[in-house]
């Protein structure tokens, strides 16, 4: 990607969720499109007031669980009917009982990778740079106890003066200027 | 603090709706009406084989272990609540106060099983297993298991042990509900002092809630087949009380948050978060399950698969996939959504689907105790009584815990956790 230069956007820091989230949802409202919430832990409010959509991860998850588990299953299977039986206390070689644990165990395993793996390809992580950190406020709260909310200058409604009076409107700690 | 101008305020009236009433009456009437088909259904299979009366008294045995279920169940919920704490408990502490005060009803219900008891356990209806072999009227496993448990398995231990173990929990609803009460008319600066009280109370509570709990399963149902032993059954029933407490406490709770007082302190955040606590207990139900099926399917003792090939053999297969179905399969895929959970409909319509399940589940346990039933599941007009007889009895206990839930304030004050529930649901850190 060429090096972008400019204004990434107008980030305004507030003290709590709920400001946030009340700032965020207007904007929503007023038709802000891009922009973006940051907070220090998840606030699934916030993520709904900026009209977040629904993503692939639910569905990724349970295909990769179904097929942890059928894998593992059919392995079981072809190696206790087909390439190794055995007599085990005279029960079937299809005991299917005793394929159920590691069966079960490869569910939540496959489960639990296809989440991490598919949330990090479509969110975009790992990144290496993002503009944001430019603001001093927000590499020091971002991760503690300070709420942003962010307008993007990729925005048609963002103009850097009014938009600056606009997030003021919301009665922030500050607004700063992010350039790239 | 900015967020403290946006918080509701609760509603000066914090009694129960006036709609309950109408539930207690619809509970009456339901109640009414299917105990005259209990006894029709009775009659008619007296007739047929001779049965009848027993049906009603093992379906009794159903209703029972459903109502004990809400009334126990929601009185050791309630002491875990003390002990965890958590927002969620707020929502739950009055109907879960009210479930627990129900106890006199399953107390009366109890009473019906001890005086029958000779009709429903082979220990109580044979003194003599020597005779009773030479007859043939057991075999040689049951008079020997008969003759060795006698010092746990006879009549005199099953009346003592069962008014113990009313006596405590008594003891305990008696104890909590009157202190609850209490607190309330306290003034708020006493609220620490209050809830250290209450985790002591709960803390030891909940030790003997486990212990007399799993002394009634054992003498209620499981020793209806007097070979057989699993050293999980009382912790199999802890759960499922578990299961079933939350399932009624969410439909309980989702139907008052039509009005006041719910309608303010029920957010969508503490309702998702039952949700998420009743499928941990989804989970837990069918890990235990399968766990003690796995363990005896790979020993394969005679004197322990027994237990599973009457509830196999002859089409109970078929009952125990359905129940595999009902009471995991349908409850787990349902409840792993996070729309079902969040909705207030669907939820409602998936915990009145898992309390059907607890009782069909009790249904694959009771019956083939029975030599009749054991291995051969078969249609008699007395095995109807298991869709009758629990629902009646279970319709009288959803009225008395009407009168109940009417009887006091719907909201605990005087709690830290009231102030962040009348918050905006954003505003949770």
């Amino acid at each position: 990607m060429p090096a972008r230069e400019g204004t990434y956007g107008l980030l305004a820091e507030f003290d709590t969720p709920g400001d946030l989230v009340r700032a965020a949802r207007q904007a929503r409202q007023d038709g802000w499109r891009r922009l973006d919430c940051y907070t220090p832990y998840p606030v699934e409010e916030a993520a709904e007031a900026i009209g977040f959509h629904r993503n692939k991860v639910p569905l990724v998850t349970l295909i990769g669980g179904l097929m942890g588990g059928a894998a593992m299953f059919s392995l079981e299977t072809w190696i206790s009917v087909l390439a190794y039986p055995l007599n085990i206390a005279g029960r079937p070689t299809y005991s299917w009982p005793a394929f159920i644990v590691p069966a079960y165990e490869w569910t939540i395993l496959w489960a639990g990778l296809s989440a991490a793996f598919c949330m990090l390809a479509l969110n975009g992580l790992p990144a290496l740079y993002h503009p944001l950190f430019n603001a001093p406020n927000f590499r020091d709260g971002a991760t503690t106890d300070k709420f942003f909310l962010c307008l993007e200058a990729l925005d048609p409604k963002f103009d850097l003066s009014e938009s600056k009076a606009y997030l003021q409107s919301f009665q922030p700690v500050s607004v700063v200027e992010v350039e790239y | 603090m900015a967020q403290a101008s946006h918080s509701k305020s609760l509603p000066a009236d914090l009694s129960a709706p006036p709609f309950v009433d109408g539930w207690k009456s619809r509970a009456l009437m339901v109640g009414a009406i299917f105990s005259v088909i209990a006894l029709i259904l009775a009659f008619l299979g007296q007739a047929e084989d001779g049965l009848g009366w027993d049906h009603v008294l093992r379906a009794w045995v159903l209703g029972l272990m459903v109502t004990f279920g809400f009334a126990v169940g929601g009185l050791a919920l309630l002491m875990v609540q003390y002990c965890s704490g958590g927002k969620w408990g707020l929502l739950l502490r009055r109907p879960l106060e009210a479930m627990s005060r129900t106890l006199p009803l399953v107390f009366f219900y109890w009473v019906v099983t001890a005086v029958f008891m000779k009709k429903l356990y082979l220990w109580a209806a044979i003194s003599d297993p020597r005779a009773a072999l030479d007859q043939g009227l057991i075999n040689e496993i049951q008079a020997h298991c008969i003759e060795f448990k006698r010092a746990m398995l006879n009549p005199a231990t099953f009346v003592w042990a069962g008014l113990v173990c009313f006596a405590i929990w008594a003891y305990y609803t008696w104890r909590l509900n009157f202190l609850a009460r209490k607190r309330d008319a306290d003034s708020p600066a006493n609220t620490p002092y209050w809830i250290k009280k209450f985790e002591n109370i709960s803390g030891f509570g909940i030790v003997v809630y486990a212990v007399t709990m799993t002394a009634a399963s054992i003498y209620w149902v499981m020793s209806m087949d007097v070979t057989w032993f699993s050293t999980v059954y009382g912790l199999l029933y802890l759960v499922e009380q578990g299961f079933q407490v939350l399932a009624l406490a969410i439909i309980v709770s989702l139907a008052l948050s039509k009005a006041e007082p719910y309608k303010t302190i029920l957010r969508q955040t503490e309702q998702h978060d039952l949700g998420k606590l009743t499928f941990a207990f989804v989970m837990l139900n069918i890990y235990l399950n399968f766990g003690q099926f796995l363990i005896i399917w790979s020993g394969n003792l005679p004197n322990e698969i027994s237990w599973y090939l009457d509830r196999i053999r002859g089409h109970w297969g078929v009952i125990i996939t359905l129940d595999f179905i009902f009471h995991w399969l349908i409850p787990f895929s349902m409840l792993l959504s996070r729309d079902i959970k969040r909705n207030k409909k669907r939820l409602t319509r998936v915990c009145q689907f898992m309390i059907f399940a607890v009782a069909f589940n009790q249904f694959w346990l009771i019956e083939p105790n029975f030599k009749d039933a054991a291995r051969n599941l078969h249609f008699s007009w007395g095995i109807l009584e298991y869709a009758v007889v629990p629902v009646a009895m279970t319709a009288f206990w959803v009225a008395y815990f009407c009168i109940q839930l009417k009887s006091r304030a719907l909201v605990q004050v005087n709690d830290p956790h009231l102030a962040e529930i009348l918050e905006p649901e954003h505003a949770h850190a």
